[in-house]
């Protein structure tokens, strides 16, 4: 029988890849719940889940008891699924139990084109019952090798905001209202930025495909330290985007105790952080490919050139020491931002929406238009950059002052109350005075300025 | 092997390759349907007259959710929509300009238009400012 011939050595890598990463991408997420309760529990001095091991009370497993609390995920995962799936009577049924599929989605779909381990060189080989042959040669460690590349994970990133809006909506409550729209408005804000810092990075490596930007950055220096201003506004918003802390307003328990996901119980509502740790994951990989060189590592002063680490090496060894660097860098920036977190008070929405419109994107357009006319100039070396970038961050800094303030917690006058004294009026709070246990003004007592 | 030319990635228009993408929707997709369905099946089912009361702290709710809400947040989708509709006009310029010869007269007249473009938007975002969109208080 003929090979059919969309069977491609490509295909079939592309697809192995896809079902081995969405593995990976579900571990990560399992484990990064684990990973943030540990770290937060550090940095709180405390100790952390320690309990939970693999012995399962079964006594010819002791040994496994413990483990350093490896075994919670399992378990809340188990829970998850045994718990009642509850559907209030209010809500609207179908679109309810939509939204956390239609969230779950976009957050397993959006890592496709990432390519974790470069380029690998394919001998020809044949199916074995079939007797398909299909032909060698180089094919790309990636979910998908299409020449959209970046455009994809945009497009992908923005249907993320669906799931959030349905499952606010679909609650027919007030809290989970508020927290669908403070999501959907914050996601929507970051987008702007994310794609204008992205742009930048498209105007000097030139292309949208994901490995010739890691191929950009082996050549030319990663871009983190060539465009900073650019990276610190991608990193930002990826933290929006993904909801997370000092962005997680939609889940600000004090105000809206869970926020959009407040009516969902068991697999539904679990499915929710689900998502939330997979898009961190897949925005964490984005980062690392534009901004930190993806699965480079500068090695080759210690190795040599053509060492394991570099995009030349297409060996199958190659290519898993790639991936290992690659997930390693993603694992750290997700630490880094769980240790953010855990550092940072929330930010409250209004400043939220504001830093977006009146900060963030202002500076994005900047960016945009300084690396554009870099490029014009053909200054995309590194030190030029990174110089064009510092200067642009002192002007930010230098023009901050002069800039018309907008103060959102003005003080708004109550006449009468003895906070706001009428101009001239004296105003005692000592807890013997008269006029503070009256806690009002003393009538009469104003005296014309 | 030489580190590939970017036009190489470009030109390399292969449409077997949007499979893999095709693969990973569907297992996402069964992925959601599976979990939510296991979990219907395996969770215990126990109605209750409160128990599907609308949550609200423990009071009894007032009202529906499904009321007016601050038109900011309509404002703000409108501006979004003007924002990504140029960001995605910018992205084959982007990817294209690094390939024009530096300092040549063509590479002035792309970045020329381009800055035009971009000062059409910034005019729309300045009027979109001065009418207040950007305020929150």
């Amino acid at each position: 029988m003929d090979t059919p011939s969309f069977l491609t050595a490509q295909v079939l890598v592309s697809i192995a890849v896809l079902v081995i990463f969405v593995h990976v991408i579900l571990g990560i997420v399992t484990y990064s719940i684990y990973l943030e309760r540990k770290i937060s529990a550090y940095i709180q001095d405390r100790i952390g889940p320690n309990r939970v091991g693999f012995d399962f009370g079964l006594p010819f497993l002791k040994f496994l008891r413990g483990c350093f609390g490896l075994g919670q995920p399992l378990a809340d995962g188990i829970k998850f699924f045994l718990k009642e799936d509850y559907t209030p009577d209010k809500v609207d049924k179908a679109l309810f139990t939509l939204a956390p599929m239609t969230i779950v989605v976009p957050a397993l779909i959006g890592f496709a084109v990432i390519p974790w381990g470069g380029v690998w060189h394919i001998n020809q080989f044949t199916i074995p019952i079939l007797n398909w042959t299909i032909a060698g040669g180089d094919v790309v460690i990636a979910g998908a090798n299409v020449n959209v590349g970046i455009i994809y994970m945009l497009a992908v990133a923005s249907l993320g905001v669906y799931g959030v809006t349905l499952g606010g909506w679909a609650s027919n409550n007030k809290y989970s209202f508020l927290g669908g729209l403070r999501s959907t408005a914050q996601m929507l804000a970051y987008e702007i930025p994310l794609g204008l810092s992205l742009l930048c990075v498209l105007l000097v490596t030139g292309t949208v495909v994901p490995d010739g930007i890691i191929r950009y950055q082996v050549e030319h220096g990663w871009l983190l330290f060539a465009m900073p201003v650019a990276a610190t506004i991608f990193f930002i918003s990826i933290l929006a985007e993904a909801n997370r802390a000092p962005f997680d307003n939609a889940e600000a328990e004090q105000e809206l105790v869970g926020g959009y996901h407040t009516e969902y119980s068991s697999m539904r509502f679990a499915l929710f952080f689900l998502a939330e740790y997979a898009h961190m994951t897949t925005s964490c990989a984005f980062f690392a490919l534009l901004f930190l060189g993806g699965y480079h590592l500068p090695a080759s002063w210690i190795a040599g050139p053509g060492h394991v680490f570099s995009p030349e090496n297409v060996t199958l060894l190659g290519v898993l020491a790639k991936c290992g660097v690659y997930l390693t860098k993603v694992v750290l920036l997700i630490c880094f931002m769980m240790v953010i977190r855990w550092t940072l008070p929330r930010m409250r929405f209004d400043q939220v929406m504001m830093m977006a419109w009146q900060a963030v994107i202002p500076i994005a357009l900047a960016t945009v238009v300084l690396t554009s006319v870099l490029v014009y100039l053909d200054l995309t070396d590194l030190l030029p950059m990174l110089a064009a970038n510092i200067l642009l961050a002192g002007f930010i800094v230098g023009i901050y002052p002069l800039l018309p303030k907008y103060n959102p917690n003005r003080k708004i006058p109550l006449y009468g109350s003895r906070f706001n004294p009428v101009p001239g009026e004296r105003v005692s709070t000592r807890p013997t005075d008269p006029m503070a246990l009256e806690d009002r003004p003393i009538e009469g007592t104003a005296k014309p300025a | 092997m030489a580190i590939l030319a970017p036009s190489m990635f470009l030109a390399d228009v292969e449409l077997s390759n949007y499979l893999p993408i095709v693969v990973i929707v569907l297992m996402a997709i069964t992925f959601g349907i599976i979990n939510v369905g296991v979990s219907m099946l395996l969770g215990p089912r126990r109605k209750g007259k409160v128990k599907g009361v609308t949550y609200e702290s423990g009071m009894n709710p007032v009202g529906t959710a499904r009321k007016r809400f601050n038109v900011r947040f309509y404002l703000i989708a409108v501006v979004f929509l003007v924002f990504d509709v140029e960001i995605i006009f910018l992205y084959p310029w982007a990817s294209t300009f690094a390939h024009l010869t530096p300092q040549s007269e063509e590479s002035l007249l792309w970045l020329g238009r381009i800055m035009f473009f971009l000062l059409t938007t910034v005019v729309a975002y300045l009027y979109g400012w001065r009418k207040g969109v950007f305020k929150f208080d």
